[in-house]
């Protein structure tokens, strides 16, 4: 574990680099035990694929007293728990107008439509962080066949409940917003709520599978 | 309660951001201007960070249906009310039937429009800020249009007030913002950041809430260098670069991110990208983050001094 200030009210805490599930799971367990903590000044955590972003208040907290106290935690911090993995399914409607760019997935990665949903359909994912709009989630790993690039121009305008593939990653667009994942599919599910918690139906860490409609 | 006239360019309700929700990636979205959304408090009598407006552009206009005080803080305004001029930072009284209405903004981009009253509008997740990407927050989840009815509670007398000259700081360009070092900064070529940091740069009109986009030289990235990082948590202010080369800061609207951090603006230059508008120049000057944090905990200190009730 690293630890590395960014600005004047950031700690990362650097887990590895590269995605990786045992890094991410790392990640997320120093993640439950540093919230449960509730530490005075600490305004946000932010866990990701394999960092962890502190945000504190310098006016509250110091940051050399906020260094040591969190190294003072590492050790029980990074304890392995046994987390309870709620496994959440995802109904999708794939290609045609609710998967836009199928056809160029398909002609990238020289799989048929029904190959893709195939594939797509039978990992169990992980959420590996939530952003950069409210409740999407980052999914991974996804299975090597269906990388494909970002779009080389994104879309000023992506469907709430898109399905997308960017990389070695999955997503869905919670709300309308511009984007540049390829999409392949749409969901009917709200996945977040602001008018009731928790607000997000996904959490880092919970693990999710779509099922085709 | 108050009526809108005219929205101006775009006006919504602000307070001082919804936190702790980050881990789910709801942004913050708070008032722009930190400075001014305090003193606006203060001048209108709440002891508690209470729901403003942030306004741009001239001809915004409101009537009030009730007898209250006002202020405007923030950008420099040039206002009527009723038949008399008023400006910027300091409090007045005004009776039901008034209008007030911005005829110019003289110095700065955004201005905050505070109430003795406490708006009547839903905290949603523990603020009233709006989440304009989201529609929820604020007024029904969107900005001001006209004929909106903005009712409150709790209406206090208020004494008029006035903020010191001397305290409220310098919007007019050029602005100067001091930058601490981001995380890849050894992503970009040493005499590429070199002359970022003695570049003038020319404030985009693709500017907007979520990021403040600029012109001037690009920063170009070491031979053989990613040029993208895994998505993880970033802070307001972070200056991204991404593949093209052409930096952009982010504001309040994003909590996770993937582009290259090649700095952070100082907290004590952050208020002022509120102000930043097209066509501003923009000179970036490096500081290092004991530094920054030294001049904001003074700052910090003779706001409080400065605002005390």
């Amino acid at each position: 574990m690293e630890y590395q200030r960014y600005g004047e009210c950031g700690i990362r805490i650097i887990f590895g680099k590269t995605i990786d599930p045992e890094v991410n799971s790392q990640v997320i367990n120093y993640y439950g035990y540093l919230k449960a903590k509730d530490i005075k000044g600490v305004i946000e955590i932010v866990p990701s694929f394999n960092t962890c972003l502190i945000v504190f208040d310098n006016t509250e907290i110091e940051y050399q007293s906020l260094l040591q106290y969190l190294k003072g935690l590492e050790i029980e911090a990074t304890e392995p728990v046994d987390r309870e993995t709620h496994i959440h399914d995802i109904p999708v409607r794939y290609g045609g107008e609710y998967g836009p760019d199928m056809e160029s997935v398909s002609s990238y990665t020289g799989l048929s439509e029904k190959e893709i949903i195939q594939i797509h359909t039978s990992t169990v994912y992980t959420v590996y962080t939530i952003g950069f709009i409210p409740g999407f989630p980052y999914l991974g790993a996804l299975d090597k066949r269906l990388f494909v690039p970002r779009l080389a121009t994104p879309r000023t305008s992506v469907p709430a409940g898109s399905v997308g593939l960017a990389q070695l990653q999955t997503g869905i667009y919670t709300f309308e917003s511009p984007g540049g994942w390829q999409v392949i599919g749409r969901t009917d599910m709200r996945l977040f709520d602001h008018t009731k918690p928790p607000y997000s139906i996904l959490k880092t860490g919970d693990r999710v599978r779509f099922i085709p409609l | 309660m108050i009526e809108i006239i005219n929205p101006g360019l775009q006006s919504i309700i602000v307070d001082n951001g919804r936190y702790g929700f980050s881990d789910i990636g709801v942004p913050a979205s708070p008032a722009l201007d930190g400075f001014a959304y305090k003193a606006l408090n203060y001048l209108t009598g709440h002891q508690n960070p209470s729901p403003v407006i942030e306004a741009i552009g001239p001809m915004f206009s409101l009537v009030f249906h009730k007898d209250m005080t006002f202020a405007i803080t923030g950008a420099w305004v040039e206002g009527i009310l009723d038949d008399r001029p008023f400006t910027s930072w300091q409090s007045i009284r005004v009776k039901k039937g008034s209008v007030i209405k911005i005829k110019r903004v003289n110095s700065g981009f955004r201005y905050y429009l505070g109430f003795s009253g406490l708006m009547d509008i839903e905290k949603i997740m523990g603020s009233y800020t709006t989440n304009m990407e989201c529609h929820f927050g604020g007024y029904e989840g969107r900005p001001l249009k006209k004929g909106d009815i903005i009712r409150f509670r709790d209406i206090k007398d208020t004494v008029e007030k006035s903020i010191d000259r001397d305290a409220i700081p310098n919007m007019t360009p050029p602005h100067v913002l001091r930058v601490i070092d981001g995380p890849e900064k050894d992503f970009f070529r040493e005499d590429s950041v070199g002359i970022f940091f003695g570049a003038t740069y020319k404030v985009s009109t693709k500017s907007n809430r979520i990021g403040i986009r600029f012109s001037g030289p690009t920063v170009e990235f070491k031979e053989g260098v990613e040029k993208s990082i895994i998505s993880e948590g970033i802070l307001p202010g972070t200056i991204q670069v991404p593949g093209d080369g052409m930096p952009l800061i982010l504001l309040h609207e994003r909590t996770v991110g993937g582009y290259a951090r090649l700095g952070v603006i100082a907290r004590i230059d952050q208020d002022m990208l509120a102000h930043l508008k097209p066509g501003d120049d923009l000179v970036f000057q490096r500081v290092s983050v004991e530094e920054a944090e030294k001049i904001w905990i003074e700052r910090m200190k003779k706001i409080k001094n400065l605002l005390k009730t």
